[in-house]
């Protein structure tokens, strides 16, 4: 529980909910509005799930998650949290395959479907 | 005495063989007593079986069953009054048929003089002409573009069933009266002008305007053909007006408009999804937390106040959507300030541009810049040239415009750092169809049509570019 998630959406509100959502569950959360800002925290830090947007305003959410693979010390889980793409798109579909990112979530989704993700991450994870 | 007689009969025989009638004495029994050559020659006959013989050898006996001929002749031996211009058709073994007019002269001694004029030739003629008046009045009336004729004055004397079909204005209800008064009252004056014009030259004059149609209501846009009629000395004594329906051609660029549209629409819709679903994702959050258990009252309002914004940012975006699916149906011209017309645009693309890391800059001159136009199809323009450029950004980029004014005019300069536009390629981006996109993913319309609205908006449109050095599309409008 304490070592923290990341949130990486542009949209501060989205930010605010997902944050919200999983401070309300005793997560640690950091944020993140943009793909920099992302890379540099991963490179910094230790986070064992990764909610990310696909579409930011400097680079796409998979680029940051195909770097996370290479630069993050804990290898975190990804979750790409998108509203651009959905659930049997080509492109998340070759993203789960090749392992670059661990689910998909469309917006808008449910807490419930959120919450259920994360814990079966980290269930998984330990 | 004597040869004073025969003389004349010599002169008389030689006039009746010189002239180009058929000419028998006839007595009362109906007896054939003298007949000239032409007869003779038209009957193919010898004078010796055809003197002295009944008039029932001499014609056939169709001939005279049909006319009635003998009935006639006895009527004016009886009644001593001419019978003249009757029609008999006479068609002599192995000689095509032959048409005539006779008449019958009561004559002294109790004869009767039986004339036939041969008028084949006269018929057959005035025949062709006929059927060739006909032919030329079918193709005035078969066309399916109005056609009708004036006086000097612009007063309607024909007016063909194309022009009746589409007014629902017969012929008998515009004879006589003066085309102009048709025409729309703003537009009456010039269309009297174009008259007085056809007056003096001999030039056609070709125009657009509306035609009133009573009959129906309203009026359609008619594109007409004015040319003078000179009589064999050059000299105009009428008009000839020549018009075609617009409609039909102004549906079509409309609909390609609006497919085209959809297609821009299509470009949009990923970033259109995204944006929407951000919102609708915060909302769905926001609700959610609300359903929650001991929720506090600031985090209630916090909850509101998220739902309310997000809800107010999806539906902005879908009002400009609709905005730009609509607005082609307004085709009317008026006073556009082209900067708010840049703005909207913008917003639209927005969407487009931030999922494909794309910056907009927009830098105007002035804060009022007014055109003559359509503001949605000047939007339908600029939305055209803004998601060609951000096309050709897929790895991202700068989309810049700028809005000058020089004189008259006002320059708006679309510029992306984008692939650009190879040379030979240059010339061909305005033609339609041309493309540089895969199969399936653009029309190759989107600039043609571009194009177009520019020109009907008295503009023009341009582009610039170096291979790999982004493009520039360069549009110019006359200022209002």
């Amino acid at each position: 529980m304490n070592v923290p998630i990341l949130i990486v959406d542009d949209e501060p509100d989205m930010c605010w909910a997902i944050a919200h959502l999983l401070k309300s569950q005793g997560f640690n959360v950091i944020t993140a509005s943009n793909g920099a800002d992302a890379c540099f925290k991963l490179a910094n830090g230790d986070f064992s799930v990764v909610f990310l947007d696909a579409k930011l305003p400097d680079m796409d959410g998979l680029e940051v998650a195909r770097r996370a693979i290479t630069m993050a010390t804990g290898r975190p889980s990804i979750v790409l949290v998108s509203g651009y793409h959905y659930q049997d798109d080509p492109v998340v579909h070759d993203a789960l395959t090749e392992g670059i990112i661990c689910t998909f979530l469309a917006k808008p989704f449910t807490n419930e479907a959120l919450l259920k993700t994360l814990y079966s991450l980290l269930s998984t994870d330990r | 005495m004597m040869g004073d007689n025969s003389r004349f009969e010599v002169r008389y025989g030689m006039l009746l063989n010189a002239i180009p009638s058929s000419v028998l004495i006839i007595d009362r029994q109906l007896q054939v007593l003298s007949v000239n050559e032409n007869f003779l020659s038209k009957s193919q006959r010898s004078k010796e079986s055809t003197v002295g013989r009944l008039l029932a050898d001499v014609f056939p006996l169709v001939i005279l069953q049909s006319t009635g001929i003998e009935e006639n002749i006895r009527n004016v031996f009886n009644s001593g009054v001419a019978i003249k211009g009757q029609k008999m058709t006479y068609r002599a073994p192995g000689v095509p048929l032959r048409i005539y007019y006779y008449s019958i002269l009561p004559v002294p001694n109790d004869q009767i003089m039986l004339i036939m004029e041969d008028v084949t030739e006269q018929v057959r003629l005035s025949e062709e002409v006929r059927r060739v008046e006909r032919h030329l009045a079918s193709v005035v009336e078969s066309a399916s573009d109005i056609v009708l004729s004036t006086d000097i004055n612009g007063c309607i004397l024909t007016w063909n069933s194309a022009a009746e079909k589409q007014t629902g204005l017969t012929t008998q209800d515009v004879h006589g009266v003066f085309f102009y008064d048709l025409c729309d009252a703003n537009q009456k004056q010039a269309v009297r002008q174009i008259f007085q014009r056809m007056k003096a030259g001999n030039e056609p004059h070709t125009t657009e305007f509306d035609l009133l149609t009573p009959g129906k209501g309203g009026s359609i846009l008619i594109s007409w053909v004015f040319s003078p009629m000179l009589d064999d000395y050059g000299k105009t004594v009428g008009t000839v007006v020549v018009g075609r329906d617009l409609a039909e051609r102004r549906k079509l660029e409309l609909q390609l408009r609006q497919s085209q549209k959809l297609t821009a629409l299509g470009v949009m819709a990923g970033g259109i999804a995204h944006e929407i679903r951000n919102p609708l994702a915060v909302c769905s959050s926001a609700a959610q937390f609300l359903l929650e258990d001991n929720v506090s009252a600031d985090f209630l309002k916090e909850c509101m106040r998220k739902i309310q914004t997000n809800i107010q940012k999806a539906s902005a975006i879908i009002e400009n959507l609709l905005r730009f699916a609509r607005s082609s149906l307004d085709t009317d011209m008026s006073e556009v300030n082209l900067n708010n017309v840049l703005k909207e645009t913008i917003e639209l693309v927005t969407n487009q541009a931030k999922v494909q890391k794309i910056q907009i800059q927009l830098s105007i001159q002035k804060p009022v810049i007014l055109v003559t136009g359509v503001s949605g199809l000047l939007q339908q323009v600029f939305m055209n040239i803004c998601l060609n450029a951000i096309n050709a950004m897929p790895e991202g980029g700068l989309l810049n415009i700028t809005v000058n004014t020089i004189e008259d005019r006002v320059i708006v300069r679309v510029t992306d750092t984008g692939v650009g536009i190879p040379p030979g390629e240059l010339e061909k981006i305005f033609d339609p169809f041309h493309t540089s996109s895969p199969v399936g993913q653009g029309t190759g319309l989107g600039l043609s049509i571009c194009y177009s609205i520019i020109r009907q908006h008295l503009g023009s449109i341009q582009a610039e570019s170096r291979l790999d050095q982004g493009a520039t599309i360069v549009v110019t409008l006359p200022l209002l």
